[in-house]
C-alpha cells in the first residue's frame, strides 16, 4: 500500500471520525433538547387553544442531509401550532399498504401512556380474509377516530368527554364517574375502561426485597402525562375507575412532538398533522382517491382516514 | 307446611343467607374496586346493569299495579295499593345500588345532579329515578295517611307518578336503544316493550305478595285477576320477543343475527331457554290458566316468582349478548388483557353482590310488612 493511499485511509477515517462525532453530538444536542421540552413546564401549552409560543425549532436531523416524512411532519407539526387551536385540523392517516402488523405502534402507546392491563388506545386488527387459495391477510391499527360527531360524548352523563377546542375528543378524568356509557356508544371500539389492575399485581409481596411487588410495581405507579397532567397511579385515584382512550397525544403535540405511535411507525404507516395546512403531508394524502374512513355510513365524521 | 307464617320464615331465613353471601361481594367491591369483575371495555355492562334494568321495571311495574288501589279506585284491589307501593320502594333501591356497584367511581355520582348532561339518557334516568323514589315515598306517606279514603289530591299524585313510572320505565330501554352502534339493540320497539315488561314483572311480584302475604277476603280473586293479567302479559312478552328475533333474523344483519344466535344457540343457550322460557314462560302460562293451580295460593305465589326469575334473565338477554358482538372484526385478537373479552359470565363476586342486594330487599319487604305500623294493623296483611 502507497503512503498516499494510506493518508487517504487515514483521512477517511479522521473524516468518520468526526462525522460519528458530529452526529453524536447533534443526537446529545438533540436529546438534550428534547428533555428541556418535557422537564420544562413553561413549554408544555395551555389546551385551551392558545397559539404556541414556545414551541421549539425542529431538531435538525443527524447527518444534515436526510429528510424523511416524520422530520417534515414535525416541522409541519410546528407551523400548525402557530396557528390558533380552532384553525388546526389534526387528523391520522394510515397507510394500511405500509403495515406490516409489527405492533410497534400499539406498544409505543401503552409505553407512551402508561398504561395498565387491559388498557389499550391503539391495537391492530389482524384479519385474515377469504377463502383457500385466494386468501390475504390485512392489519389495522385502530386508534380513537375523533369523531367530528362522536357518538360517545352526548351519552356520558356529566360532560366529563367532550371535543376540545383542536377537535380531539378528550376524557376529563376528574369528571368521570366510570359509567361506560360512552364505550358502549363508540362505534369503534376505542375506549377502554380501567379497572385499576397492574402487571406486577401477583408478584409475591415480599417486603423490602428488590424482587417484591412494592419495588416491581414502581414503575408502574409513575405519572403518566396525559392531557399534559402528571397523573401518577395511587390507590384509586383517576384515571383507575376512568374510561380512557387516545388522544392522539396531545401532550407531546403541544410540545411539538409527533404521536408516539407516528414516531415508532417503521414503515411511516402513520401520518399525523393539520389537515387545514394545504401543504401538509396528511392534507396531501387524504386528498388521494384511495382514502376510506371506517363506518362512514354511522355519519359520525372520523378523523382518522385510512389509505388502501 | 305450606303455611303462610313458615313461607314467610322460609324468606327470611333465604334473605339472611343471601346478605351473608352477599358480604363478600360489597367488602370486595367496596375495598378493592373492579378488579374482579368479569365485565370489561367491551362487554361493558354486566350482570349489575342487567339486575339495575330488572329492579328498576319491577319498581315501576310495582307503581303501575298500586294505580288501581289509588288511582283508578277498582274495588278489588282494595288494600293491596299500600303493599304494592311498599314493594316499589325496597325494589328502586335495590335497582339503584345495582347500578351504584357498576360505576368506576361511585363516589362521584352527586355530578350527576350537580353538574349533569341532560342530553344523556343516563342523567335522565339517575333524575327520573330519584324523583321517582319521591314520588313513591310521597304516594305512600298521603294514601297511609287517608286511610281508606282516596282524595282528589292522591288521585293527582298517583296519576303523576303513574305516567312517570311509564316514562322512566321506557327510559331504560332507550338507555341502550340509543347506542346506534349496536344493531341489536337499536330498534325503536326496545324502549316500547319496557314499560310492558315492567308492569308483567310488577304484577308478577304483586301476585306472590298477594299469595303469600295476604288474607283479605277478595285474596283469591285477586289472585285469579292478576294471574290472568300475567298470562296474557307473557303471551304479549313473547309475541314481541318473537317478532324481534325473527326480524333480526330475517334481515340478516351480520351484527344482529350473531348478538340473537348468541342468545339461541350460544354458550348459555339455557338461560334463555330453560330460565327465560321454560321457567318464566311456559310453566307459569300454563299453571296460571288452569283454574284449579291458579287458584292454589303457593302455587300461583310461587310462579310469581319464577315468572321475576325470568324476567331478570330477560333483561340479562338483552344486555349482554349485545356486546359479545365485536364493533370491528379481528377485535378480539387484537389485543389480549384482562377486562379485554368478548365473552362474559359474571364473576363470584358479581353473583355475590347481587345476592347480597336481592337478600337486603327481601328482608326490606319483609320487615316493612312486620314492622311498619301501617301493615301490622292492616286487616289485609297476614300475620
Amino acid at each position: 500500500m502507497s503512503d498516499a493511499n494510506i493518508k487517504q485511509e487515514s483521512d477517511l477515517t479522521r473524516r468518520n471520525f468526526l462525522r460519528g462525532l458530529m452526529g453524536a453530538a447533534g443526537a446529545a444536542t438533540a436529546i438534550a433538547t428534547y428533555e428541556t421540552f418535557v422537564n420544562d413546564p413553561q413549554l408544555v401549552l395551555a389546551q385551551d387553544g392558545t397559539p404556541a409560543a414556545d414551541v421549539p425549532a425542529m431538531i435538525a436531523s443527524a447527518d444534515g442531509d436526510h429528510f424523511d416524512n416524520v422530520e417534515r411532519m414535525r416541522t409541519e407539526l410546528v407551523r400548525a401550532l402557530q396557528k390558533p387551536a380552532a384553525e388546526r385540523r389534526w387528523v391520522m392517516v394510515i397507510d394500511l399498504r405500509k403495515c406490516v402488523g409489527c405492533h410497534a405502534c400499539t406498544i409505543s402507546c401503552v409505553a407512551e401512556n402508561k398504561l395498565p392491563p387491559g388498557v389499550v388506545y391503539r391495537p391492530v386488527l389482524d384479519e385474515e380474509w377469504g377463502t383457500y387459495p385466494n386468501v390475504g391477510r390485512r392489519f389495522i391499527p385502530r386508534p380513537c377516530m375523533q369523531c367530528d360527531n362522536p357518538p360517545c360524548t352526548p351519552v356520558c352523563p356529566v360532560n366529563a368527554t367532550f371535543k376540545n377546542g383542536e377537535g380531539i375528543v378528550e376524557v376529563d378524568y376528574d369528571q368521570c364517574i366510570g359509567c361506560r356509557a360512552c364505550l358502549a356508544a363508540c362505534p369503534y371500539g376505542a375506549r377502554t375502561a380501567d379497572f385499576g389492575l397492574t402487571y406486577t399485581g401477583t408478584t409475591p409481596i415480599a417486603a423490602g426485597l428488590l424482587v417484591g411487588q412494592d419495588k416491581a410495581e414502581s414503575y408502574e405507579r409513575v405519572a403518566n402525562y396525559e392531557y399534559g397532567e402528571a397523573r401518577p397511579r395511587e390507590g384509586h385515584e383517576s384515571p383507575i375507575g376512568n374510561a380512557r382512550k387516545c388522544h392522539f397525544c396531545l401532550h407531546r403535540v403541544h410540545v411539538g412532538e409527533l404521536p408516539a405511535c407516528v414516531t415508532t411507525c417503521i414503515g411511516r404507516a402513520t401520518l399525523y398533522g393539520d389537515a387545514n395546512d394545504a401543504d401538509s403531508l396528511v392534507a396531501e394524502m387524504i386528498a388521494s382517491p384511495n382514502v376510506i374512513r371506517l363506518k362512514e355510513e354511522l355519519g359520525t365524521e372520523p378523523r382518522v382516514y385510512y389509505l388502501a | 307446611m305450606f303455611t303462610q307464617k313458615n313461607i314467610k320464615r322460609l324468606l327470611y331465613i333465604l334473605g339472611i343467607i343471601a346478605v351473608v353471601l352477599g358480604i363478600f361481594g360489597f367488602y370486595n367491591r367496596l375495598f378493592f374496586g373492579e378488579r374482579d369483575v368479569n365485565y370489561g371495555s367491551y362487554v361493558t355492562w354486566g350482570l349489575w346493569v342487567a339486575m339495575y334494568l330488572f329492579f328498576a321495571g319491577v319498581a315501576s311495574g310495582c307503581y303501575m299495579v298500586a294505580t288501581l288501589d289509588y288511582l283508578f279506585d277498582v274495588p278489588l284491589f282494595k288494600g293491596t295499593g299500600k303493599l304494592a307501593l311498599w314493594a316499589a320502594l325496597v325494589t328502586l333501591p335495590a335497582a339503584l345500588i345495582s347500578i351504584g356497584m357498576d360505576l368506576g367511581h361511585m363516589e362521584r355520582i352527586w355530578k350527576v345532579y350537580l353538574q349533569p348532561n341532560f342530553n344523556s339518557l343516563l342523567a335522565q334516568m339517575v333524575w327520573g329515578y330519584t324523583i321517582f323514589g319521591v314520588v313513591i315515598l310521597v304516594s305512600l306517606w298521603v294514601a297511609v295517611r287517608a286511610k281508606d279514603n282516596r282524595p282528589l289530591g292522591l288521585k293527582v299524585f298517583v296519576g303523576v307518578g303513574f305516567v312517570l313510572s311509564i316514562f322512566i320505565s321506557g327510559g331504560v330501554g332507550a338507555l341502550l336503544g340509543v347506542n346506534a352502534s349496536r344493531a341489536v339493540w337499536h330498534v325503536g320497539l326496545l324502549p316500547a316493550q319496557f314499560p310492558i315488561f315492567s308492569l308483567a314483572s310488577g304484577v308478577a311480584l304483586v301476585l306472590a305478595i298477594v299469595s303469600f302475604f295476604t288474607n283479605s277476603a277478595n285474596r283469591a280473586r285477586q289472585q285469579r285477576v292478576l294471574g290472568i293479567a300475567l298470562v296474557i302479559l307473557l303471551l304479549i312478552k313473547t309475541y314481541i320477543l318473537w317478532s324481534d328475533f325473527s326480524m333480526s333474523l330475517y334481515s340478516g344483519v351480520p351484527q344482529n343475527v350473531d348478538a340473537i344466535t348468541q342468545v339461541l344457540y350460544g354458550e348459555y343457550w339455557w338461560a334463555f331457554w330453560l330460565v327465560q322460557i321454560l321457567l318464566g314462560t311456559i310453566i307459569p302460562i300454563v299453571v296460571l290458566v288452569i283454574p284449579r293451580w291458579a287458584q292454589n295460593r303457593y302455587l300461583a305465589g310461587v310462579m310469581g316468582i319464577l315468572i321475576l326469575v325470568g324476567f331478570a334473565s330477560a333483561r340479562a338477554n338483552i344486555v349482554f349478548p349485545a356486546l359479545t358482538v365485536p364493533e370491528l372484526g379481528g377485535m378480539a385478537e387484537a389485543f389480549s388483557g384482562p377486562h379485554l373479552g368478548f365473552e362474559y359470565f359474571p364473576s363470584l363476586m358479581e353473583w355475590s353482590v347481587t345476592m347480597g342486594i336481592v337478600g337486603l330487599a327481601t328482608l326490606a319487604f319483609l320487615l316493612g310488612i312486620d314492622r311498619l305500623p301501617f301493615f301490622k294493623d292492616s286487616a289485609e296483611v297476614a300475620r
